[in-house]
């Protein structure tokens, strides 16, 4: 019984630790011109947390997309800022792009990025 | 009797008439329609607009956060003064429209206090309050002391441009640049700059300003 109890503790504990950050593609469609490679997170020096999404375009066409990012603190909590404005950005033919954000403050420490397209 | 009725029916139309015009005429109104700022899918106008202000504010503190201007050694806050943000564009526009949202970034940031003791934000209450000095109607504990104003160790300076370019055709072609710049009141030297370039291509008839 204790060994269970103990189990149970560690799951329930281990899930507080698990990292609610993600990118996300708004429109499905859009994986059938992007890719994914990596996600590159960083705390730097002044304890600001850094991310950077790197994606590749598998078409022979450019295109314009978008994408927005939306931080909460540790316990969960929005924290509001210019980067959950949709921001443009070009995805050129048969090339790499790279979409870098750093956190408005200290305590953003979880992060939502969201891909979509644009209307143009 | 032919004459009262006659009458009635005259009334009658009227009053239907006059209905049916105001019905109709209440169909042409044009409809007011509240702008979702979070995703605004509206045409693009030429001169500036919030969604171009947004853009120019996002671009700005994103590079200003990135870059380790505002770092300080003891980890404090660096106290910031908005110079002068000069609009060179035909468009009567409030630079606080740009310089606003940066402020609220920065701050937000933890990394910035602002002033408005001083430069183009200044709050006349800063001196107005501390000419409430010998003052007999206040209680002159709660007066504020000489020096204890704080001193601006950055500040932030730049301009707004725009520039009109004649495509033919009857089109046009115009061109904003925000350019910003922190400068380092100790040194006067600027340790960031930024620069964000928004485009937008219509009619020659439309007016940009």
């Amino acid at each position: 019984m204790k060994i269970v109890i103990l189990i149970f503790s560690i799951l329930f504990l281990l899930s507080g630790c698990v990292n609610k950050s993600y990118v996300k593609f708004v429109d499905n469609n859009i994986e059938n011109y992007i890719e994914i490679k990596k996600i590159n997170e960083r705390v730097r020096e002044d304890g600001f947390k850094e991310i950077e999404v790197v994606g590749e375009n598998t078409t022979k066409y450019y295109k314009l997309f978008r994408y927005r990012v939306t931080w909460e603190d540790k316990d969960g909590f929005a924290i509001p800022s210019l980067s959950s404005n949709w921001r443009e950005f070009p995805v050129q033919k048969n090339a790499q792009f790279r979409i870098n954000v750093i956190a408005p403050n200290k305590k953003a420490v979880v992060y939502q990025l969201y891909l979509d397209k644009t209307d143009r | 009797m032919k004459k009262e009725n006659k009458m009635r029916k005259i009334k009658l139309a009227l009053i239907i008439s006059t209905t049916a015009s105001l019905l109709f005429l209440s169909g042409c109104a044009d409809k007011v329609q509240r702008i979702d700022m979070n995703n605004d899918k509206g045409d693009q106008v030429i001169g500036l607009d919030y969604r171009d202000f947004n853009q120019a504010a996002g671009e700005a503190t994103q590079s200003l956060l990135k870059s380790s201007a505002l770092n300080t050694k003891d980890g404090n806050r660096v106290i910031l003064v908005i110079s002068d943000i000069r609009n060179d564009t035909m468009q009567h526009i409030d630079t606080d429209q740009l310089i606003k949202k940066i402020r609220i970034e920065l701050l937000n940031s933890g990394k910035v206090f602002v002033t408005t003791a001083l430069g183009s934000s200044t709050d006349s209450m800063n001196k107005e309050a501390r000419k409430l000095k010998d003052n007999a109607d206040f209680n002159q504990k709660t007066v504020q002391k000489e020096g204890t104003l704080m001193a601006p160790d950055m500040s932030l300076s730049g301009k707004i441009l725009q520039r009109n370019i004649n495509m033919g055709n009857a089109k046009q072609q115009v061109e904003y640049y925000f350019m910003l710049s922190l400068t380092d009141i100790k040194t006067g030297l600027a340790l960031w700059e930024g620069e964000t370039v928004i485009g937008k291509r219509g009619s020659g008839k439309s007016v940009a300003w």
